[in-house]
């Protein structure tokens, strides 16, 4: 899912840029500094996640864990996805430097929507809704995340259509492991440490 | 501290720990392998074709991609799609640095860049010999003039023409599995240094907030 440098025109990605831009300020503005290590080590999830190829499907996929930053995080994802693709770029040479705005915001808005949709339903009493919430949390963090891709490649003069299928069908299997991956995680926080998926934006 | 604590400790650790193992694993198995998400463009040149690679650093073939072939100055010389191997080949047009750039599915992209100076003065390269080399066989031909004859001078520049040849194909062929791996040691983005680099990264910069943070609240 990460766009490489050089294949996006200059408005696109300086667009990308500025909205990363503004959804890190506000991320960073609601960040509850006494959450700063979570944070820090979803971000390192984040960074490693994407090194966790998935051999299923027609196409080269990898993990990407944005519905379970957005879940867990909240608005700080959007800081904390940028740091982590940016250290992907500079160490692995995913993505690119240029692209990294576009990039960031492709993977942080599904973050934060799936927050503002999902994050109320996990943490609700009853376990089939909660675990059910916690299963389409992960799986439309991808979904959307594809969706992303595909608009932000429709600037270069292909169909949306056909990107979209394309996107979408390479990442299905993704889709599913994140979906349970996030199932997992959420069941797991929910048992023994409840209070982590309270996520409290701080109010200044 | 509240009195069940002992047990709630004791239940954390006994829980955890598939965690844990399971992080550790991801992490390993992560680092060892090259499995990531990025493509690579390699190309070679033998006899007088261009030859194209390209593969998802996982290592699977960039099917039905296309590809684009620039000469220095940005124009177009050609274009296709690699075959179900990711290869594709092609016979440089003319003499120029080449840039061949690849654009695989979902916003993917690579290039690579092959010098004039690899590209070979072959069959149809009479129009692009260079002075220098014309100047070269000139003397070389006047010398071999001067001590034997023409005739012969122009029996042995054809001998070393061939010679040239078969010396340089021996080369390439001899060459091709360690350019190969040089390019892929070259293109080989991650290590494990690299991942344990990104976490440190990533857990300074936590430290810098809360340093920050702590004497700010002071």
């Amino acid at each position: 899912m990460h766009i490489s440098e050089g294949v996006l025109s200059a408005p696109v990605l300086v667009m990308g840029a500025a909205i990363t831009a503004a959804g890190c300020g506000i991320g960073l503005k609601k960040l509850d500094y006494d959450r700063v290590p979570q944070v820090a080590i979803l971000t390192s999830a984040f960074f490693v996640a994407s090194l966790v190829h998935v051999p299923i499907g027609p196409s080269s996929v990898h993990l990407v864990l944005n519905g379970l930053m957005g879940l867990l995080l909240g608005w700080p994802a959007f800081p904390a996805i940028l740091i982590a693709l940016f250290l992907q770029a500079l160490l692995f040479q995913f993505g690119g430097i240029t692209t990294l705005g576009v990039n960031t915001f492709n993977m942080a808005f599904p973050a934060i929507i799936c927050f503002y949709l999902f994050a109320y339903a996990v943490k609700q009493r009853n376990n089939l809704i909660s675990m059910g919430a916690a299963f389409a949390c992960g799986f439309f963090g991808i979904l959307l995340g594809s969706f992303m891709v595909a608009i932000s490649l429709v600037f270069t003069g292909d169909p949306f259509m056909g990107i979209a299928k394309v996107v979408v069908i390479a990442h299905l299997p993704v889709m599913i492991i994140e979906g349970l991956i996030t199932l997992f995680s959420a069941g797991f926080l929910k048992k023994l440490k409840p209070e982590l998926l309270e996520v409290v934006h701080a109010k200044r | 501290m509240p009195k069940d604590s002992p047990l709630k400790r004791e239940r954390l650790s006994r829980t955890s720990w598939p965690s844990v193992i399971f992080l550790i694993l991801v992490i390993f198995t992560a680092a060892s392998d090259t499995l990531a998400h990025r493509v690579v463009l390699f190309a070679y040149v033998e006899g007088n074709m261009v030859f194209t690679e390209s593969y998802f650093s996982d290592g699977k073939k960039c099917q039905n991609s296309r590809i684009e072939v620039f000469d220095n100055s940005g124009n177009k010389l050609l274009e296709g799609e690699t075959d179900k191997n990711g290869e594709f080949s092609f016979k440089p047009p003319k003499k120029t640095d080449l840039r061949i750039v690849l654009t695989a599915s979902m916003g993917h992209k690579d290039e690579y860049i092959i010098p004039a100076g690899d590209l070979p003065d072959g069959a149809e390269g009479k129009a692009w010999q260079s002075d220098a080399h014309g100047a070269g066989e000139k003397v070389f031909q006047a010398e071999k003039g001067g001590e034997k004859g023409a005739p012969t001078g122009q029996l042995t520049r054809l001998e070393m023409e061939q010679i040239r040849t078969v010396v340089d194909e021996a080369l390439d062929e001899k060459l091709k599995p360690i350019m190969r791996l040089l390019v892929k040691r070259q293109n080989e983005g991650i290590s494990f240094i690299g991942v344990m680099g990104g976490i440190g990264f990533i857990f300074g910069i936590m430290g810098i907030i809360l340093y920050f943070r702590s004497r700010k609240g002071r």
